[in-house]
């Protein structure tokens, strides 16, 4: 008996390897490994707070030297004035800025990307211990938080969700069912009819396009967020282009696959990447300057300016451009494989 | 001369396959394709239904070029030995998606399905279909926009006597229509009183074309079966 389950495991470990399944197991931890690494580095310098202060602004000179001792805890970058630090607080490259508050004389507005995020906590948390060692007192130097993104905590949320939906579909959903039409010669089936290659292509990215609109109208129903009609229509533009690139990219993971098994297990392989580093990005500033490289982050910066900050399509026409473009070379990828019936 | 094939060959990584094979067939014939498992039956229909890319030689059905596959799949119906249907859809789900693309009317349909004794079955899926019914929706669809050349690969496989009596009476009756008919099979007593011709091919070779009696008075039948 137990050898008959030793041989039958043996036998499944096998089909495991054939499928690519395995592949699945050792990549997962390699992935989480490797991000981890980049998120938690050693290099200690990604950690220190990155605090923005206005050159012309009246600092309490006990506050900035302090601030400067500190130098384990804080990075202080110096700006001539509010915009070029909200700039730099936008393009991600910083945490907080201190200004003058308007509603107190002497303490300060702390701008923040968003309100709720560990590092405002830590700002506030850091600031307040040094005065309390400066100065001895509870009432803290920072008398307001501004935060630039306006939006509530779900709000903040949908461009990782939208993100997650247009991944889905795109590598998880239309691989496998490109794949099973492969396996079950049913594309074969289908190419005895006078279609052309190009229109069944085009039919699974519409597919997948579909699919990804109905899952972005039925999370917006559930939901209810607010656009205005700019906001509205540039979030639709990238939705479409999105929806357009992971489709093709979807379509063309599918054909490199012979099986439905190995087309999961593929999918998988380039799901998590596009994901994680683009929808974690905002908790590291390594992830920060990896995920641009990634192909999800044309979508995911954009769409997340465009949601949460106001900006409008016309603010990014190279990542339209890009994400249609890198659509387009997938899908002539994916016709010369069937050209040449790959794997069927 | 209805379908010319030309130097056409295809061989795989284990060497097996089709070796450059050369032949014709006119109009109205009905041909039988044997040989073993392997023999590359199947690989030459695979190619003539541009199922697969062929590394070399050429095929033309009516002086039209394999390579115009959108023209070519009015003139080629192609059978192949596991029917590739959608298999969680209808019977008639199947055959009016296939009447769509071809751009046939749908009464073609409702022709199709009592054609074949279909019409009880045409909202069972086809996933519960049996093997037999399966092969005769099979069938049916590669019909759907009347080609005059029809291929069948090994289309009694896995069928019982019965039901494969019920296949060679339908292959004759669509003979009789007029179509030209060339169909793999490697049991060549089954096809004795079928076929008009026979073709025989050997690890890849085309080793014997030529008429019935003259196959079964041949010692190549014997070398081959015995």
């Amino acid at each position: 008996m137990i050898r008959r389950i030793a041989v039958l495991t043996l036998n499944d470990l096998a089909i495991a390897f054939k499928n690519k399944t395995l592949y699945l197991i050792l990549f997962v931890p390699l992935f989480v490994f490797l991000t981890l690494k980049v998120v938690d580095g050693a290099d200690t310098g990604a950690q220190k707070i990155k605090i923005g202060l206005l050159e012309k602004a009246p600092y309490p000179r006990a506050m900035i030297h302090r601030l400067q001792l500190a130098d384990s805890v804080f990075a202080i970058d110096w700006f001539a004035n509010e915009e070029a630090g909200k700039r730099w607080l936008k393009d991600k490259s910083g945490d907080g800025m201190l200004i003058p508050s308007d509603k107190a004389a002497g303490r300060f507005a702390l701008i923040v990307l968003t309100k709720t995020s560990l590092q405002t906590i830590a700002i506030v948390e850091s600031v307040a211990e040094l005065q309390r060692v400066l100065e001895g007192k509870d009432k803290s130097w920072i008398a307001e938080i501004q935060p630039l993104q306006e939006s509530e905590l779900q709000m903040q949320m949908l461009p990782t969700w939208i993100l997650m939906l247009v991944l889905l579909v795109g590598f998880i959903v239309l691989p496998a069912q490109v794949a099973e039409e492969k396996e079950k010669k049913l594309l074969l089936g289908l190419l005895q009819t006078p279609i052309r290659e190009l229109e069944w292509l085009l039919a699974k990215v519409c597919l997948g396009m579909f699919l990804i609109g109905i899952a972005a109208l039925f999370l917006q129903l559930l939901a209810q967020f607010d656009f205005d009609a700019v906001g509205g229509w540039s979030y639709f533009a990238f939705l479409v282009v999105g929806g357009f690139c992971f489709s093709a990219l979807g379509v063309l993971v599918g054909f490199l696959c012979r099986t439905q098994a190995s087309a999961r297990v593929l999918g998988v392989l380039f799901y998590l990447p596009h994901l994680l580093p683009s929808a974690l990005a905002d908790f590291s500033q390594k992830l920060n300057t990896v995920a641009p490289l990634i192909p999800s982050y044309p979508f995911y910066g954009p769409t997340k300016a465009i949601l949460l900050e106001g900006a409008n399509v016309s603010d990014f026409p190279l990542q339209w451009v890009s994400l249609f473009g890198i659509g387009v070379v997938a899908i002539f990828m994916s016709h010369r494989l069937m050209k040449k019936r790959w794997l069927m | 001369m209805q379908l010319e094939v030309l130097q056409l060959s295809k061989v795989y990584k284990e060497k097996r396959g089709l070796q450059a094979t050369r032949f014709s067939v006119e109009k109205g014939e009905l041909i039988a394709v044997v040989g073993h498992n392997g023999a590359g039956k199947s690989t030459l229909f695979k190619m003539l239904a541009g199922w697969l890319i062929p590394d070399h030689g050429t095929v033309r059905v009516d002086g039209i070029d394999l390579n115009n596959r959108r023209t070519l799949v009015a003139k080629i119906g192609f059978v192949p030995e596991t029917p590739n249907l959608f298999d969680f859809f209808s019977v008639e789900y199947n055959l009016a998606l296939f009447a769509r693309l071809f751009q046939v009317p749908s009464a073609r349909v409702e022709e199709t399905l009592s054609e074949f004794n279909l019409v009880p079955f045409r909202h069972a899926k086809v996933q519960e279909l049996s093997k037999g019914l399966k092969q005769r929706v099979s069938i049916g669809r590669s019909l759907l926009a009347d080609p005059p050349l029809l291929l069948f690969d090994e289309p009694t496989s896995g069928l019982d006597f019965e039901m494969t009596k019920e296949i060679y009476v339908l292959l004759r009756k669509i003979h009789a229509s007029g179509k030209t008919i060339l169909f793999t099979s490697h049991r060549p007593e089954e096809i004795k009183s079928l076929a008009t011709r026979i073709m025989v091919l050997h690890q890849g070779a085309l080793v014997f074309d030529g008429t019935p009696v003259d196959y079964f008075k041949s010692d190549i039948h014997q070398n081959l079966y015995s």
